[in-house]
């Protein structure tokens, strides 16, 4: 019987990871992941390594394991076997994997996942209660990341009141929330309209570029991906092209 | 916003159902209140007419009934001689229906005793002699009899003059029909039988130590403080027990609306919570909000519980079965444990449903 090997290191802000000096924030050895004991097999044994700062776009059709290889690293799920190192200390069973989502990781999700009876400024402060932060310090810093999105204006307004690309800059300010080091955004322009698509992603690629993160981003529209540096293509849970985006057609 | 704020506003979402949620335990709060209430209420109705009667011992044979069984009257020459005890009173009381009304407190009282001392007539007289055929009313019985100082009053076969309305200073003496006791005796057939032998101890004795001789002297009655003959009566644990188990039973059904109304909202919200988990939540706190949630819904269902116990209790104590015989007991403090058991309801619902959400994927966050 496998076991994962399921490590994580590092960043400052998170309690349970230690600092260590690898260039690379993820390195994936031989990731699999099985469901229904076995029957389904999302990740067929993927390697890679992903730089700090790196923009990496994952591509591929439905059930290629794009999303599960993004949940894995989000650490929403384990993998069935394989190893999985983050800035390059490996970590057998993080014991409190929370702890690295809510410091090293934020999440912008397809359908927004705005929490309906919550404000955008509450839905920007949601993150933030583990950190112990006062609750005045959480909202001053839940407008500023607003206004980070140019969502000033739009603070007390219900999800609701939203439109489609408000709702994504809210959620893009919600995973800033605590400055995460990696962005995992699943199909982030999936329910946009092409303009709001687009300012969308040129937030997302200025805030890759002006705060350094790491930007991991799922998508399965060529031309988002050829936004990235780098993209992976997936297709039935394997890596079938590490590359630059732009000459990704050659091989679908 | 605070922790609270995310609480509540999970319970402002479903208006309804949380209001719904709230009934159905606020029901089994009222139920705790008004049944407990009416049943403290016996003990401290009872104890308040002994002391305004100036009881210090109350010598009967309650066994399992409410009121006491008589016994022969000759026992309080035992009680009498006994060292520390500086009065006696025999009485015989009994409850009877007595006209229109279905239960009244009927009180024969040994004539000229203390017993006799704290009425305060409000009108008319009292009796001239333990012979003559007359009762005075307490106010409350005149008023649920509707008589005033010169009607009669049947009680049995006989119909009796009505000589005075007295004010006894205590709800049960105000609900009595007070009569002398030979008279009573005589009506009901008990001759030379008492119920109770009311004692009055030289002031700075010890009650207990006074108790414990008559009860040595006095096997077949039973001697306790005054107000504890109630509370340890079988009767009166007979109907406490009742009360609490129909009360508990209300509660269950409470618990049980606000295990399934957790349990549903977990279910509707298994994608948030995995949110709350993938933004970085502990799982701890997920389980945190939900068991506040629970305790919010236990709060404010006991809170709506107490007030409709209140107005419960004041419809039940003006019930034919009741008016006149008790003064619920609703103090602050069997308000604060009616509010507690809903909170401590509240919290060990959300047990489960706590333990639910701390079982949701963070990848359904992915989902949808």
């Amino acid at each position: 019987m496998c076991h994962a090997v399921f490590s994580f290191a590092v960043n400052s802000d998170s309690p349970d990871l230690k600092q260590t000096a690898s260039p690379y924030v993820f390195e994936a050895t031989a990731l699999k992941k099985d469901f229904d004991d076995g029957q389904v097999q999302a990740l067929r044994g993927v390697d890679f390594k992903i730089a700090d700062g790196e923009f990496l776009a994952i591509v591929g059709p439905s059930g290629s394991g794009k999303t599960t290889l993004l949940q894995i690293l989000g650490a929403l799920d384990r993998p069935s076997t394989g190893t999985l190192k983050y800035k390059g200390q490996s970590l057998l069973d993080l014991p409190d994997p929370a702890s690295y989502r809510a410091h090293e990781i934020g999440f912008v999700f397809q359908a927004f996942h705005l929490l309906p009876t919550f404000t955008a400024v509450e839905n920007v402060e949601i993150p933030m209660f583990e950190d112990h932060t006062s609750r005045v310090e959480r909202k001053a810093r839940a407008i500023e990341l607003l206004r980070s999105v140019e969502l000033e204006q739009r603070v007390n307004h219900f999800p609701a009141k939203l439109s489609g690309g408000e709702r994504q800059r809210v959620a893009i300010a919600r995973s800033l929330a605590n400055s995460p080091s990696v962005l995992l955004a699943d199909e982030p322009t999936g329910n946009l309209d092409s303009a709001s698509a687009k300012h969308v992603l040129d937030l997302l690629t200025s805030l890759h570029r002006d705060r350094r993160m790491t930007l991991i981003l799922v998508t399965h529209d060529m031309s988002v991906a050829g936004r990235a540096s780098r993209a992976l293509q997936m297709r039935d849970g394997r890596v079938v092209f590490d590359g630059d985006p732009a000459t990704i057609s050659g091989h679908n | 916003m605070t922790f609270l704020d995310v609480v509540t506003r999970s319970l402002k979402r479903r208006p309804i159902r949380t209001g719904l949620t709230l009934l159905g335990i606020s029901v089994g709060i009222a139920a705790v209140v008004a049944l407990i209430g009416l049943s403290r209420g016996l003990v401290s109705s009872w104890t308040a007419g002994m002391k305004s009667r100036g009881t210090d011992i109350v010598v009967n044979n309650m066994r399992g009934s409410l009121t006491p069984k008589p016994f022969p009257a000759s026992t309080r020459d035992r009680v009498a001689n006994l060292p520390g005890v500086a009065a006696t009173c025999m009485i015989l009381v009994d409850l009877m229906s007595i006209e229109t009304a279905e239960l009244m407190i009927v009180s024969g009282r040994e004539w000229g005793c203390f017993a006799w001392e704290n009425l305060k007539l409000v009108s008319g007289r009292m009796p001239n002699d333990a012979n003559e055929r007359a009762v005075v009313l307490g106010t409350t019985a005149a008023d649920i009899l509707k008589k005033k100082v010169g009607d009669t009053v049947q009680i049995e076969t006989e119909e009796l003059a009505v000589v005075g309305i007295v004010n006894g200073e205590a709800f049960v003496e105000n609900g009595s029909l007070i009569l002398s006791l030979p008279l009573l005796q005589q009506l009901t057939g008990n001759q030379n039988q008492i119920s109770a032998i009311d004692v009055r101890v030289v002031p700075g004795t010890d009650i207990q130590r006074v108790c414990a001789e008559i009860n040595r002297v006095v096997p077949e009655a039973r001697a306790d403080p005054a107000g504890e003959h109630i509370a340890s009566s079988e009767g009166y644990r007979v109907i406490n027990a009742m009360s609490w188990g129909t009360s508990l039973l209300a509660v269950l059904v409470g618990v049980l609306g606000v295990t399934n109304t957790m349990l549903m909202s977990v279910y509707e919200r298994r994608q948030e919570i995995a949110i709350l988990l993938a933004v970085g939540w502990k799982r701890s706190r997920i389980v945190r909000m939900i068991l506040w949630e629970s305790a919010l819904l236990g709060f404010f269902g006991g809170v709506i519980g107490v007030v409709l116990g209140i107005i419960g209790v004041e419809i039940l104590k003006h019930a034919p079965a009741l008016r006149g015989m008790l003064e619920p007991d609703l103090r602050i403090n069997l308000m604060l444990e009616a509010v507690a058991i809903a909170v401590i309801v509240g919290v060990l619902s959300g047990l489960y449903p706590a333990w639910r959400s701390s079982r949701v994927a963070p990848s359904l966050a992915l989902h949808g």
